[in-house]
C-alpha cells in the first residue's frame, strides 16, 4: 500500500511540473512571436520572464521525472521485469524527446545574446514540440496499461511482442490528446490566474495586461477542445474498460436508458448511488448517441475486479465540475462584463485547472485498479516486497515538501522583481 | 552484430557520455564543496557559468541509460533495483537536490543568504550523487551479496575523484580560452594535484579488486589488461599535457583514461549484466522490441546529434585547441 502511495504522490507531483514543461514553451513561443512581429519590448520581457519561470519548473520536473524512472524499477520490479520490453519503445522515444528538450532549453535560456532574435525564437520550437512529444510517448505507455496490446501471454511469459502495436493501443489516441490539452490548459490558466491576482492588486500596466490576455485567450481557446476530447475519451473508456466507466458514473446495474448522474455518493456495499441528480437516458445518449442504448453496470463484473467505486466516481465528478467552471470563465470573458468578480474567479482558475488535472489522473489510475496492466497483472502482484518503504515514503514527503517550498519561494522572488521599462540592452 | 550487443554498446556509450559530461558537472559541485572556505565569489560565478547551459542536457544521459536498460534488459533492471535500492535512492536524493539547488540558486539572485543556502545544497548533493552512483557501480561489479564492500566504497571515492579531475581539466581549458591567467593557473594546479591522487588511487584500486572482488579480478586479468594499461598511459599523458598547458590534449587524454576504465570494467564482466547469473542473453527483451529500439535510436539521433553539437558549439565552441 505504501509503495502505491509513494508512486501516487510522486506521480501526482511530477504531473503538475510536467504540464508546465509542456505548456509554458508554447506560451513563450507565442509571446516571442508577438515581440518579433510588433517589436514591442514588453513582449520580450514577457517571454523572458516566462522563460525563467519555465527554467525553475523544468528543473524540478526533470528531477521528479528521474525519480519516477527509478521508481518504476524500485517499486514495481515484477511489472518492469515482465512488461518492460513491451513498453520500452515509448520510454526510449520519450528519452530522446526529453533530451532534445533539455538541449534546447539550454540554448533558449542562455542564448538571448548569442543568437539572432529570429534564431532564438526558432529555438523555442524544438522545446515546445519535444515537450508535447514526450508527453505523448509517456502517456502511450499509460494508455497501454489501460488497454494492453501488442503481445501474447504464454504461461506467464510475454511472447510475440509488437512494440508499435503496444504504443498505438486502443486508448492511445484519446488519452494522449486529453492529457496534452490538459497540460496546455493548466499552464495557460495558471499563468492567467497569476496575472488576475496582479490585476486585483492594481497592477494593470502594459506588461500585465498583455501577459494576461495571451495566457487567457490560449486557455479560452483550449477549453471547448478539451471538452470534446474528454467526451471522446469517455466513449473510448466505455469500449475498452467498461468497468472503469461504470465506476466513473456510479452505474451498478446494466441497463438501457442509463442516466447521467451529477454528484452523488456510490455505496459499493448496497450497490446504489445516492443523492445524485439524474438525467434519464443522458449517459446512454452521450456514449452511444442513443438514449436507449445499453450501458454496462458494475454488477456485470466479478466484485474482486471492481475499482474503489466511490473514489473514481467522485474524482470524475470533480474533474467535470472544474472543467465546467473553466468553460464558464471563458464564456464570461467573451460575453460578460470584465469586473472585479470576473478577475476574482479567474484568479481561482489556475487552482481549478490543477484540481481537474489531478482528479482526472485519479480517475484513470484508480479506475484501473485492481489491475496494473488491465486484465493481465494485478497491482498487488507487481509491487515490491522490499522492507523499509515507510522510511522512503517519509523521506519523500519531506524532500518534496522542500521542493514545493523552494519552487514557491523562488517563483515569488521572480514575480517580485521589477519589470524593466525598456529592454533594448539585453 | 546481434541486436542485444548493439544495445549494450549504446548503453555503454551512454554511461561513457554521462561520466564525461554529467560527471564533470558533478565535479564542479565537488570542487565547490571541497574548496568552500577558500573560493572567492568570482571563482564561484565562473563555475556556475561553465555548467549553466549544458547541465540539463548532460543530466539526460542518465535518463537515457535507465530507459535503455529497462527497455532492452528488463530483468537486469529489475534485479539491479532490487539489489541496489539503497545506494540508488541515496543517489536519487542527490540528483534531486543537485538539480533544484542549481536552478533555485540561479534564480534567487539578489538574496545573498538564499543563494548561499542553495549553493551549499548544490555542492553537497553534487558530491553525494557520484559517491552513491560509484558505490552502486562498485557493488554491481564486485558481484557480492551485500552492496557495501571495500570495493564499493573504493569505487564511490574513485568516481567522485574522476568527476573532480575531469571538471578541473575542463575548467582549466575554459579559463585559458577566456584568457584568465589566474583561473587557469588555479585550475591547472588543482587538476594536477587531483590527477596525481587519482593515479595513486587507481593503483590502490587494483589491489582492492584483487583482494575483494576476485571474480572481477579474474575478468580483468583475462579480458581487460589492455584497457588497464591504456587507461594508465592516458592518465600519465593527461598529467604531462596539463604540465605543459596543452589543455585540449589534457582533456582528450583524461577522457580516454576514464573511457579505458569503463570499457575495462564492461569487458571484464561481459556477458554477465548482474552477478551472478543475469547475462545479456537471458535478460534481453524480445527481438522485435530490440530492433524497434535500434531503429528509434537511429531515427532519434538524426535530431539529437546536431542539436547536441549545436549546444556545445554555442556555449563551449570558443575553447582553445
Amino acid at each position: 500500500m505504501l509503495a502505491r502511495l509513494q508512486m501516487a504522490f510522486t506521480l501526482g507531483f511530477h504531473i503538475i511540473f510536467a504540464c508546465f514543461g509542456v505548456g509554458l514553451p508554447l506560451l513563450m513561443l507565442l509571446a516571442e512571436y508577438r515581440y518579433l512581429r510588433t517589436k514591442d519590448p514588453v513582449w520580450k520581457n514577457i517571454a523572458k520572464r516566462w522563460s525563467k519561470i519555465f527554467a525553475v519548473l523544468f528543473a524540478v520536473g526533470a528531477v521528479s521525472g528521474t525519480v519516477l524512472s527509478f521508481e518504476l524499477g524500485l517499486l514495481w520490479p515484477q511489472f518492469m521485469g515482465t512488461f518492460g520490453g513491451v513498453i520500452g519503445l515509448p520510454f526510449t522515444l520519450e528519452g530522446f524527446a526529453f533530451f532534445i528538450e533539455g538541449i534546447f532549453v539550454g540554448i533558449y535560456l542562455y542564448g538571448w545574446n548569442r543568437l539572432s532574435p529570429k534564431a532564438h525564437w526558432l529555438s523555442s520550437f524544438p522545446i515546445a514540440i519535444s515537450g508535447a512529444a514526450s508527453a505523448w510517448f509517456v502517456v502511450t505507455a499509460n494508455a497501454w496499461m489501460n488497454s494492453p496490446a501488442g503481445f501474447q501471454m504464454l504461461r506467464g511469459a510475454v511472447v510475440d511482442v509488437d512494440p508499435i502495436a503496444a504504443m498505438l493501443n486502443a486508448a492511445t489516441p484519446t488519452q494522449t490528446l486529453h492529457m496534452i490539452l490538459a497540460a496546455y490548459m493548466v499552464a495557460a490558466f495558471c499563468m492567467a490566474s497569476v496575472y488576475a491576482v496582479a490585476w486585483l492588486k492594481g497592477k494593470r500596466d502594459a506588461y500585465h495586461t498583455k501577459a494576461l490576455a495571451l495566457s487567457l485567450w490560449m486557455a479560452i481557446a483550449l477549453t471547448p477542445l478539451q471538452i470534446v476530447a474528454g467526451d471522446w475519451s469517455a466513449k473510448a473508456v466505455a469500449k475498452n474498460q467498461p468497468i472503469k466507466l461504470a465506476a466513473m458514473e456510479g452505474q451498478f446495474d446494466t441497463t438501457t436508458h442509463a442516466p447521467l448522474r451529477i454528484g452523488g455518493l456510490p455505496d459499493a456495499v448496497e450497490g446504489v448511488t445516492r443523492y445524485a441528480i439524474e438525467i434519464p437516458g443522458m449517459l446512454s445518449w452521450l456514449l452511444y448517441d442513443d438514449a436507449a442504448a445499453v450501458v454496462k453496470g458494475l454488477n456485470d463484473f466479478p466484485r474482486e475486479n471492481w475499482p474503489p467505486v466511490a473514489v473514481v466516481h467522485i474524482a470524475f465528478q470533480v474533474m467535470v465540475a472544474m472543467g465546467s467552471f473553466l468553460l464558464l470563465i471563458g464564456l464570461w470573458r467573451i460575453f460578460g462584463p470584465k469586473n472585479s468578480l470576473f478577475y476574482f474567479l479567474l484568479s481561482l482558475s489556475g487552482v481549478a485547472s490543477v484540481i481537474a488535472l489531478e482528479s482526472g489522473w485519479i480517475v484513470t489510475e484508480v479506475g484501473r485498479q485492481p489491475w496494473i496492466v488491465y486484465g493481465f497483472m494485478k497491482t498487488a502482484d507487481a509491487v515490491t516486497d522490499s522492507p523499509g518503504i515507510i522510511f522512503v515514503f517519509a523521506a519523500t514527503l519531506l524532500i518534496y515538501g522542500i521542493l514545493i517550498f523552494g519552487s514557491v519561494f523562488v517563483l515569488r522572488l521572480l514575480a517580485k522583481k521589477p519589470i524593466p521599462e525598456e529592454d533594448h540592452a539585453s | 552484430m546481434l541486436p542485444e550487443q548493439i544495445l549494450l554498446a549504446v548503453l555503454v556509450t551512454g554511461i561513457i557520455f554521462y561520466t564525461l559530461f554529467g560527471g564533470a558537472d558533478f565535479g564542479v559541485g565537488v570542487w565547490e564543496f571541497s574548496t568552500a572556505f577558500q573560493s572567492s565569489e568570482k571563482e564561484r560565478e565562473y563555475l556556475y557559468r561553465a555548467i549553466g547551459p549544458v547541465w540539463e542536457a548532460n543530466h539526460v544521459w542518465l535518463i537515457f541509460i535507465l530507459v535503455i536498460l529497462f527497455s532492452a534488459f528488463p530483468p537486469a533492471f529489475a534485479a539491479i533495483c532490487r539489489f541496489l535500492w539503497v545506494p540508488l535512492l541515496l543517489a536519487l536524493v542527490g540528483i534531486i537536490f543537485r538539480g533544484v539547488g542549481f536552478a533555485f540558486r540561479s534564480y534567487a539572485s539578489g538574496l545573498v543568504r538564499q543563494q548561499v543556502f542553495w549553493s551549499v545544497i548544490f555542492s553537497i548533493a553534487s558530491t553525494a550523487t557520484p559517491f552513491f552512483l560509484g558505490a552502486a557501480f562498485g557493488a554491481m561489479a564486485s558481484g557480492k551479496e551485500k552492496w557495501i564492500s571495500p570495493f564499493s566504497i573504493f569505487s564511490a571515492f574513485f568516481f567522485v575523484g574522476v568527476c573532480a579531475y575531469l571538471s578541473a581539466v575542463y575548467l582549466a581549458r575554459e579559463a585559458k580560452g577566456d584568457k584568465d591567467a589566474g583561473l587557469e593557473m588555479l585550475w591547472r594546479r588543482r587538476a594536477l594535484t587531483m590527477g596525481v591522487w587519482m593515479g595513486a588511487l587507481a593503483m590502490a584500486g587494483l589491489a582492492v579488486v584483487a583482494t575483494d572482488a576476485p571474480v572481477l579480478w579474474e575478468g580483468f586479468r583475462k579480458h581487460s589488461w589492455f584497457f588497464v594499461i591504456f587507461s594508465g598511459a592516458a592518465g600519465l599523458l593527461s598529467l604531462a599535457a596539463l604540465w605543459r598547458r596543452k589543455f585540449f590534449l589534457a582533456t582528450l587524454a583524461s577522457q580516454s583514461a576514464v573511457v579505458g576504465v569503463i570499457l575495462g570494467w564492461i569487458m571484464a564482466q561481459y556477458p554477465v549484466l548482474v552477478w551472478p547469473s543475469i547475462t545479456v542473453d537471458m535478460a534481453k527483451s524480445p527481438e522485435p522490441v530490440l530492433w524497434a529500439m535500434i531503429w528509434s535510436l537511429v531515427f532519434g539521433s538524426i535530431f539529437l546529434v546536431p542539436s547536441l553539437a549545436w549546444l556545445f558549439y554555442l556555449f563551449k565552441g570558443r575553447r582553445p585547441l
